[in-house]
């Protein structure tokens, strides 16, 4: 178990060298949320309720999944695929490691700098703009929010993988990347709560896995669902979560059989 | 026995493309496909403690077999075994037994100091702190790197960073070690004490190694044993002597003359190789060496003689290229 905390250790270490990059990463992130978020305060500023949310509820909505998305989405398993690509997957399968440990060990490190830093943007910006945010105290409500976040963690680190692993078949992995950056930030619910959407197209988003990325857990702690549809959406998305987690590993051992350690 | 191959085949289904935008298009629409041979039914076994040079032109299949050796291939046929293992399977007993280090390949952690990656690498092998210190210390004095220790990796220069790999590769006492081109791109300097290293590591340790290098040099100094392929093929296993003997049919005789001899009359000696007055160098047959010694001797006013075997590399070219004739 060592060796993975000593994973998560030198990633940290890796960030500090790149302190500048990281700062730049984070005010970009800062900026895409406040243009978000001015967007719908405008919006707002017309109307008292709208699509059936109240104007803090969908500011809440917004300023929380600044907290969410690096909690879900932070990973480093883009990696993987130019690792198979340039050969140097290979030096770590001559050691004995765990990939898959190895890169939950990264995105761990990945997701607790980026969510400490996350939290603190969100303070400020609370502090600053004075929205009236909904705070959960339903125990039964954050206990759900909670499993929501687990299963949305899961399989996004699943799904990154999957696409990662595409490099054992094709040099062209970043291509399909860039088009589930798209799918993600559109049917995961980043921009905008799903069910804003026309009945039809939330029916599908609903059916995919990156409802879970944002939407579901936010959802779920809006206290907009009841506990019967709380309960069929983990549901729905525990099956989507071992789905891909079956097909990560079985692309995984197919990819080794025919890695053919390239470049170096 | 710790290595052992047998009928060993690992094929590749690479795919080809004409040249430029049009040629993607077709390539995109009908692909054609072409098998490479990278190692084509090869066999040999290896005991413990052997230091075996693994020599062979670029592309000739050696990297392809220390690669199905260290378990990173998935070989298209044939039965491997190193310690009663299975390489592909990599078990993690079986990796903590082992090590393969590439002279173009880097395990470390480019922005970090080197250490850190030993660091990691003690945990990954889940080495006692004693052990670990007492490896590193005998690494870091054996190649003399104690004050580069704490420098970003990146920062070093390609000497000093392949000490570093090596030290990573050894961290854990591996029992087997393949090490594929490690004195690529060194100093004469540099070469000759990693060359000294890996002789003192393999002594010290006893442990098995399997060696591929561009630079004679290297195996001359290293191998007792070499192992020779070509286009995927086995074509000599045996002692470094007896390569020499079996093919090298010329010897090469070393003259320093005292006065001037006309290359003509030298030349009825053998043929004339090289002729730097005072310095001559005759090739004869095999059989004839003595013979042709004492001819000279004779004839001419000789400062002196050798007789000595060809270089090495002209017998292994000559190995080659017959081969593929």
């Amino acid at each position: 178990m060592k060796k993975y905390f000593q994973i998560i250790k030198g990633t940290w270490a890796e960030y500090m060298v790149y302190r500048l990059s990281f700062v730049l990463w984070r005010v970009r992130i800062v900026m895409q949320l406040l243009v978000t978020y001015f967007l719908w305060w405008a919006i707002f500023s017309q109307h008292e309720t709208l699509f059936g949310y109240t104007q803090s509820m969908m500011l809440t909505y917004i300023l929380l999944s600044a907290v969410v998305r690096p909690f879900v989405m932070g990973t480093r398993t883009q990696e993987v695929g130019m690792m198979i690509n340039d050969g140097s997957l290979s030096n770590y399968l001559t050691r004995p490691i765990n990939l898959f440990r190895l890169f939950w060990s990264r995105d761990i490190a990945d997701k607790s700098l980026n969510i400490i830093f996350a939290i603190g943007e969100i303070a400020i910006l609370i502090l600053l703009l004075k929205p009236s945010i909904i705070l959960q105290a339903n125990i039964t409500v954050l206990l759900f929010t909670f499993l929501a976040l687990v299963i949305g963690v899961v399989l996004f680190f699943y799904f990154s993988m999957l696409l990662s692993l595409l490099g054992f078949w094709t040099s062209e992995i970043w291509g399909p990347r860039f088009l589930s950056f798209i799918l993600v930030e559109f049917f995961g619910g980043m921009l905008f709560p799903l069910d804003i959407l026309p009945e039809s197209l939330f029916r599908v988003s609903t059916l995919l896995p990156f409802s879970y990325f944002i939407y579901f857990p936010l959802k779920v702690y809006l206290g907009q669902l009841s506990v019967i549809s709380m309960i069929s959406g983990l549901g729905v998305g525990l099956v989507w979560a071992l789905g891909l987690k079956l097909l990560t590993e079985l692309l995984w051992r197919r990819g080794l059989m025919v890695y053919s350690s390239e470049g170096k | 026995m710790v290595i052992s191959v047998s009928h060993l085949k690992k094929y590749y289904r690479i795919h080809k493309k004409e040249p430029g935008v049009i040629g993607s298009i077709t390539s995109l629409i009908s692909r054609t496909y072409e098998n490479v041979r990278a190692v084509d039914d090869i066999s040999f076994s290896i005991d413990e403690g052997e230091l075996v040079g693994f020599i062979g032109p670029n592309g000739a299949g050696k990297t392809t077999t220390l690669k199905c050796l260290s378990g990173l291939l998935y070989p298209t046929s044939g039965k491997v075994s190193v310690l009663g293992y299975t390489p592909f399977e990599r078990k993690h007993e079986y990796l903590k037994k082992i090590s393969l280090v590439m002279g173009q390949k880097n395990q470390l952690w480019w922005d970090l100091p080197a250490i850190e990656t030993f660091l990691l690498n003690k945990e990954i092998y889940e080495i006692a702190d004693d052990q670990y210190k007492k490896t590193l210390n005998e690494l870091v004095d054996l190649l003399e790197v104690e004050s580069l220790l704490k420098v970003q990796v990146r920062k070093l220069s390609l000497g000093e960073r392949m000490k570093m790999e090596l030290i990573a590769a050894l961290i854990h006492a591996p029992q087997v070690l393949f090490l594929d081109e490690p004195t690529i791109g060194l100093d004469v300097v540099m070469q000759k004490k990693m060359r000294d290293f890996i002789k003192e590591y393999n002594t010290r340790h006893a442990s098995t190694i399997l060696l591929t290098s561009h630079y004679m040099e290297d195996v001359r100094q290293l191998a007792r044993r070499v192992i020779i392929i070509d286009h995927g093929k086995l074509l000599y296993d045996g002692k470094l002597d007896n390569l020499v003997k079996r093919y090298a049919k010329h010897k090469v005789l070393s003259i320093v003359l005292e006065t001037y001899v006309s290359p003509d009359k030298l030349s009825e000696v053998g043929e004339l190789v090289e002729y730097d007055f005072p310095h001559a160098v005759i090739r004869v047959d095999r059989g004839a060496s003595n013979m042709a010694a004492s001819q000279i001797l004779q004839k001419f006013p000789v400062d002196d003689l050798n007789i000595e075997e060809p270089d090495i590399e002209d017998i292994i070219r000559d190995v080659f290229t017959k081969k593929n004739a």
